[in-house]
C-alpha cells in the first residue's frame, strides 16, 4: 500500500483506539477530581460491562440494546457500591479507598468468572457495522470508524453535562471546593454517588465498544487498568480535556510506535508517562495532587 | 505484657519453629519471613512518609534477578550474593527515588509505577541477562563463605532469612526513632511545613526511597534461592498492588503491622485456594470489611486489644 | 444502623488469628487416608488462562472418576490434588511443594503455563517426583531444560510449527510472514517455522512480535497485508489469539492471503465464530480425530457433559493414560521404578500410538493438521481434520528444537 494509504489508515485506527481508551480515561479523572478516589476497580467494571453487554446481545439479539443497557446496569451498580461502602469512608485518608476499590476489583472479577464461566464469549457488532469501507484503496473496517463517532459522540456529551448542566457545574464545583458546595446547602454525597456511578457506567461503555474487537475476556480487566491510570495521569489527574489529549497521545504513539518499533510495544506508554510528569508533574492539564 | 517481652516471646517461637513445625509448614513460614520483610520495607515509605508506591516491585524483582544471577553465573557465597543484591538495588533505587520525587501525591505513584513496568519490560526483553519470559530457573544455593554449608540447608536458610527480617526491622526501628524519622513523620504529616523548617525534603524522600528499596531488594535476593527461580511476574504491578494491601492491611505506619499484613495475606489466600475456586471472592470480601470495621488493620485491631484487655477502652493507634 | 464495635473487632481479631493460624490447624480436603494414588495438579484455575487450567480439570476428573469405578490402578483409587495456581508460578511452586511435604504427592500433572512449568521442573529431583506434562509446549523442556524426571505426552510447540511447515510444502504457497506473542514460546515456534521455510526455499518474508496483552491488533495486521505474502503463520494464543482473529476478520484479511496457526482449539472458535473460518492449523487434540478409541471418548464425554471435548481435555485424558500404563508397568508410583517404566513406553491413545521415547522424555506421535469450517448441528464453526502427519517426521531428533530433514 501506497504511503498516504498507510497514513490515513493508521491514523484513524489510532482514532479508533483513541476512543475506547478515552472512555476508560474519563470516568477515572472525573471520580478522580471529586472523589480522589484512586479506583482500582476500574478494568473490573470494564470487563463486567463487556459480560453484561453479552448476555444483554445474547438475550435480546440486539447490540443496540446492549450498548444502551449495559452502562447503566454498571453504572447502578457502581452507585450502589459508592452509597453502601466509598460513603462511609469520605472522612478517611487515601488508604482506605485504595483497599476498598482493591476488593472491589477482585470480588468483581471473580463474580464474572463465576456468572459466565471462564471462557472467552463473543459480542458481535451489528450487521451494518460489520462490513468494510476502502480508505485509499485499503479495507478498513466500518466498526472502528463507529468506535470514532462514539468517541467523539460521548465527549461532545460529557463537556455538554460538565459545561452547561446543573449537575455539570455541581461536579466541577464539589472538585473544586467541596466544602463550599456543601454549605450552600447541596448535598455532596449525591453528586459524588452521581459521579461515580456515571464514571463506572462510562468504564462499562468502553467495554461494551471493546468486546466486538477483542470478545468479552477474563484478562481484559488486568489489560486495561494500567492504561486508564496511565492515561488520566498524562492528562492530569481530574482533567476532562486532559484525559482526551492523554488518550489521543498514546494510542498515536502505541499505533505508530508498535509499527517502526515494535521492540518497544511493551514500553511505550510507560515512556510517554515519564517524560510527561518529569517535565510537568501534574500532567498535561492538570494541578498538583 | 510489656511489648518488649512480646516480642522476645515471639522471636523465641519463631527460632524454635524448625525442631516443631513440620517441613511443609517451614517452608511456607520461610517464604512468609520474606513477604514480610518485603511488606515492612515498603512501609517506610507508606507509613511514615506517605509516600504511596505503585511500584515496590520493582525492588523485589530486581532483587531476586540481582542475586539469582550472581548465583547462576558465579561461585559468590550465598549470603554475599543476597545482601550484594539488596545494596546494588538500593543504588538504583537512588536514581529512581530521585526521578519520582519531582512529583507528589498520586503522580508520584504512578511514576514509581512506570519505573516497574520499564523494568518489567527489560526483564522481558533482554532474554540473555534475564531469560527473558521464562526467568532464572535453577538457582542455588551457594555453599558460604569458608565452606560453610549451614545456610544451604532449609533450617539454615530458614534462619538466615529471620536475621534478614529482624535486622532489618531493628535498623528500621531505630531509624524511625531517630532524629531522620522525625524528619521523615514531619514530611508526612505536612511537607510545606517542614520545607519551611529548613529541612530538605527532597533529599530525605529520596534516602527513604533508597533504603526502602534496598531492603525490598534483600526480599527478593532472599527470594530467589528460596524459590529457586527469578521471573519477570515479580516485577509486575499486580505484586506491587498486593505489597500495598498487606502494608494497609497490616496497619501502616507501624512496622510490625505490616509483616502481620503480609502473613494474613499470604495465609488466607492460600488456604482460601485450597478450599474453593471462588476464593478470589472471599479474599476481597475481606479487604473490603477490614476497610469498614477494622480500619487500624490487624495491629491496630492487637494494640486496641490489648490495650482493652488492660482496662483501657482507648482505640489503638497505629503511630510511629 | 448501628454498630457494635467491640463485637466486630473481637470477630476481625478472631478471624485474622484463624487465618494466620489455618495452615497447622485445619485438615484440607486433601487429606485422605489409605494407600490412594496421588497426582498433584496445581492449575490455572482462575485469570486469563483459566480456560485451560479448568479444561486440564476436566479432563483429568473424568479419567479418575472412570478409572476409580473400575477400582483404580491397580486396586488403588486415584486421587487428584487439584488447587488454583490462579498462572503464578510462584503460587505453582508453593503449592506444589505443599503438595510433596504435607501430602507426600510425588505425581504431577496438568501445570497449565510454561512459566510454571519451567520454575517446577529443577526441583522434580529434589522431590523425588515425576511430572508428566499435559499441555506444556515449550521447546526447551526436552531439550536445555530436560531434567530426568519430565515426560512430555503432549505435542510441543516445535511438533506444531513442524507439521504446518510440512503441510505448507504440499500446498502451494510461496512466501510467509509471521506474527507471534512476544515470549518464550511464541519466539521459538516462529523459529522453528523459519528454519523450515529456509530449508524448502520458501520465502520468509518477516516477522513480528506483539506483547501479550495487546487489545489492537491493528498495525500487525497492516505489516501482514503489506509483507505482500502469501499466508501468514500466527503463534498466539487465547486472548490475544481470540483479538486477532476477531479484528483480522474485520480487516477481511483471509481474503488477501492464508491464515496458519500453530495451535487450534475449540475455545477460540468458540468466541470468535465465523471470523476463524477458513483458518488452518496443526492441532494437539480435536473431537474430530477419527481413531477407536477418541470416537469411544468423544461418546463418553458428551453423555457426561453434554458438550463436545475441547483440546486439553483430550490431551490431559492421554496424559493420565500414559500415567496410567507406567504406573501398572513400574508396579507403582514410585520414582525411580516410574522413570524406568515410562521410557520407551507405548501406548495405544485417542490420538494413535504414543512412544515415550527415553532419550528426551518426548512422546513421539502424529501431527494433525485442522481447517475450520462451518457445519450443519453446530453452533460455531469446528476443526475438520485434513491431514496427518506421520510420527516421526513431526517430532524433533533428540534433545533438540530443530529439524535435520
Amino acid at each position: 500500500m501506497s504511503s498516504l494509504a498507510f497514513f490515513l489508515n493508521e491514523g484513524v485506527n489510532a482514532l479508533s483506539q483513541a476512543a475506547l481508551l478515552f472512555f476508560l480515561g474519563v470516568g477515572l479523572t472525573l471520580i478522580f477530581g471529586i472523589m480522589r478516589i484512586v479506583n482500582f476497580a476500574h478494568g473490573a467494571l470494564y470487563m463486567l460491562g463487556a459480560f453484561v453487554a453479552y448476555s444483554l446481545a445474547h438475550w435480546t439479539g440486539s447490540f443496540w440494546v446492549a450498548l444502551a443497557l449495559a452502562p447503566l446496569v454498571v453504572g447502578a451498580i457502581g452507585t450502589a457500591f459508592e452509597l453502601v461502602i466509598l460513603r462511609r469512608l469520605y472522612a478517611r485518608d487515601a488508604h482506605a479507598f485504595l483497599m476498598v476499590t482493591f476488593g472491589l476489583a477482585l470480588v468483581v472479577s471473580e463474580a464474572v468468572r463465576l456468572i459466565w464461566g471462564p471462557d472467552a464469549l463473543q459480542v458481535l457488532p451489528p450487521r451494518p457495522l460489520a462490513g468494510v469501507v476502502f480508505l485509499l484503496g485499503e479495507p478498513f473496517p466500518v466498526y472502528r470508524l463507529f468506535l470514532v463517532a462514539c468517541g467523539v459522540a460521548v465527549a461532545l456529551a460529557i463537556w455538554q453535562l460538565l459545561e452547561r448542566s446543573r449537575l455539570g457545574l455541581l461536579i466541577r464545583a464539589t472538585s473544586q471546593n467541596a466544602e463550599m458546595v456543601h454549605a450552600l446547602g447541596i448535598d455532596v454525597n449525591l453528586v459524588r454517588s452521581a459521579t461515580f456511578g456515571i464514571g463506572c457506567g462510562l468504564a462499562a461503555l468502553g467495554g461494551v465498544l471493546a468486546a466486538p474487537l477483542v470478545t468479552a475476556s477474563h484478562g481484559m480487566a488486568g489489560t486495561v487498568i494500567i492504561d486508564a491510570f496511565v492515561i488520566v495521569i498524562i492528562g492530569g489527574m481530574g482533567s476532562f480535556l486532559g484525559s482526551l489529549i492523554g488518550a489521543l497521545l498514546v494510542a498515536f504513539v502505541q499505533v505508530f510506535g508498535n509499527y517502526y518499533l515494535p521492540d518497544f510495544a511493551l514500553a511505550f506508554m510507560y515512556l510517554v508517562m515519564l517524560l510527561v510528569l518529569v517535565v510537568r508533574p501534574g500532567g498535561l492539564l492538570g494541578k498538583e495532587a | 505484657m510489656p511489648s518488649r517481652l512480646l516480642g522476645l516471646l515471639v522471636v523465641g517461637l519463631l527460632i524454635a519453629a524448625p525442631f516443631e513445625l513440620p517441613a511443609f509448614a517451614m517452608t511456607l513460614l520461610t517464604e512468609l519471613v520474606i513477604l514480610g520483610l518485603f511488606a515492612m520495607s515498603l512501609d517506610l515509605m507508606v507509613g511514615y512518609t506517605r509516600l504511596v508506591s505503585f511500584g515496590h516491585a520493582a525492588a523485589y524483582g530486581f532483587g531476586a534477578y540481582a542475586s539469582g544471577y550472581m548465583l547462576l553465573n558465579s561461585s559468590l557465597p550465598l549470603p554475599f550474593a543476597v545482601l550484594l543484591a539488596a545494596v546494588m538495588t538500593g543504588i538504583v533505587a537512588i536514581g529512581v527515588g530521585w526521578v519520582c520525587t519531582l512529583a507528589t501525591g498520586v503522580s508520584f505513584s504512578m511514576l514509581t509505577l512506570a519505573f516497574a513496568q520499564l523494568l518489567y519490560a527489560i526483564g522481558f526483553k533482554w532474554t540473555s541477562v534475564t531469560g527473558g519470559s521464562d526467568g532464572l530457573a535453577g538457582i542455588p544455593r551457594r555453599p558460604g563463605p569458608m565452606g560453610l554449608t549451614v545456610l544451604t540447608t532449609k533450617s539454615g536458610f530458614y534462619y538466615f532469612t529471620l536475621v534478614c527480617l529482624i535486622g532489618s526491622l531493628l535498623l528500621c526501628q531505630k531509624l524511625v526513632a531517630s532524629p531522620f524519622g522525625a524528619v521523615l513523620r514531619g514530611i508526612r504529616e505536612n511537607e510545606a511545613k517542614t520545607l519551611a523548617l529548613g529541612y530538605n525534603t527532597r533529599l530525605y524522600k529520596v534516602a527513604v526511597v533508597a533504603i526502602s528499596y534496598a531492603l525490598g531488594g534483600l526480599a527478593g535476593a532472599l527470594y530467589a534461592p528460596f524459590a529457586g527461580f527469578a521471573n519477570t511476574e515479580l516485577l509486575f504491578w499486580l505484586l506491587s498492588g498486593q505489597v500495598l494491601i498487606m502494608v494497609i492491611v497490616g496497619g501502616a505506619g507501624t512496622l510490625i503491622g505490616p509483616i502481620i499484613g503480609a502473613a494474613f495475606f499470604l495465609l488466607l489466600a492460600h488456604q482460601l485456594s485450597a478450599y474453593t475456586e471462588a476464593w478470589a471472592l472471599f479474599f476481597g470480601l475481606v479487604f473490603i470489611g477490614f476497610i469498614l470495621f477494622a480500619p487500624q488493620g490487624i495491629w491496630g485491631l492487637a494494640t486496641a486489644w490489648r490495650k482493652h484487655g488492660e482496662g483501657s477502652m482507648a482505640e489503638g493507634r497505629a503511630d510511629g | 444502623m448501628t454498630w457494635k464495635p467491640r463485637l466486630t473487632r473481637r470477630a476481625m481479631i478472631a478471624g485474622t488469628g484463624a487465618g494466620v493460624a489455618s495452615p497447622f490447624v485445619w485438615t484440607s480436603a486433601h487429606a485422605q487416608a489409605g494407600n490412594a494414588l496421588k497426582i498433584g495438579m496445581p492449575l490455572a484455575l482462575t485469570g486469563p488462562l483459566g480456560s485451560v487450567g479448568q479444561q486440564q480439570k476436566r479432563g483429568a476428573e473424568f479419567y479418575a472418576k472412570l478409572q476409580n469405578a473400575k477400582g483404580g490402578i491397580l486396586g488403588r483409587k486415584i486421587e487428584l490434588l487439584i488447587e488454583d495456581t490462579a498462572g503464578n508460578p510462584a503460587t505453582c511452586v508453593r503449592k506444589a511443594q505443599e503438595m510433596v511435604e504435607r501430602y507426600d504427592c510425588r505425581l504431577f500433572t496438568g501445570i497449565t503455563l510454561s512459566s510454571e512449568a519451567l520454575a517446577i521442573v529443577p526441583k522434580l529431583a529434589e522431590w523425588n517426583a515425576i511430572f508428566i506434562s499435559s499441555d506444556n509446549g515449550d521447546g526447551r523442556l526436552t531439550a536445555e531444560s530436560f531434567v530426568p524426571n519430565f515426560f512430555r505426552a503432549n505435542i510441543s510447540g516445535p511438533m506444531g510449527a513442524r507439521a504446518v511447515s510440512l503441510y505448507i510444502s504440499e500446498a502451494k504457497l510461496k512466501s510467509f510472514y509471521a506474527l507471534g506473542l512476544d515470549y518464550a514460546w511464541g519466539h521459538n515456534s516462529v523459529e522453528v517455522f523459519e528454519n523450515e521455510m529456509k530449508r524448502r526455499n520458501i520465502a520468509f518474508i518477516g516477522k513480528v512480535f506483539a506483547p501479550t496483552g495487546t487489545k489492537d491488533y491493528s498495525t500487525y495486521i497492516a505489516k501482514i497485508r503489506q509483507s505482500g505474502a502469501d499466508g501468514v503463520y500466527l503463534v498466539l494464543a487465547g486472548d490475544d489469539n481470540n483479538a486477532f482473529l476477531a479484528q483480522a476478520a474485520q480487516y477481511q484479511l483471509s481474503a488477501k492471503m492464508e491464515m496458519l496457526t500453530e495451535q487450534i482449539e475449540l475455545s477460540a472458535l468458540r468466541a470468535v465464530g465465523d471470523a476463524a473460518v477458513g483458518l488452518v492449523g496443526s492441532t494437539r487434540y480435536a473431537f474430530t480425530i477419527d481413531t477407536p478409541d477418541n470416537k469411544e471418548f468423544v461418546e463418553s464425554w458428551k453423555t457426561e457433559h453434554k458438550i463436545l471435548p475441547d483440546t486439553f481435555e483430550g490431551e490431559q485424558w492421554q496424559c493420565m493414560k500414559v500415567f496410567e500404563a507406567g504406573i501398572i508397568k513400574a508396579g507403582g508410583g514410585e520414582a525411580d521404578k516410574l522413570r524406568a517404566a515410562l521410557e520407551d513406553l507405548t501406548i495405544e491413545s485417542i490420538k494413535g500410538k504414543v512412544f515415550l521415547r527415553k532419550c528426551d522424555h518426548q512422546g513421539v506421535q502424529q501431527g494433525f493438521m485442522v481447517r475450520v469450517v462451518k457445519k450443519a448441528g453446530f453452533d460455531y464453526p469446528i476443526p475438520e481434520v485434513i491431514s496427518k502427519l506421520p510420527a516421526e517426521r513431526t517430532t524433533p531428533p533428540c534433545n533438540k528444537t530443530t529439524y535435520e530433514d
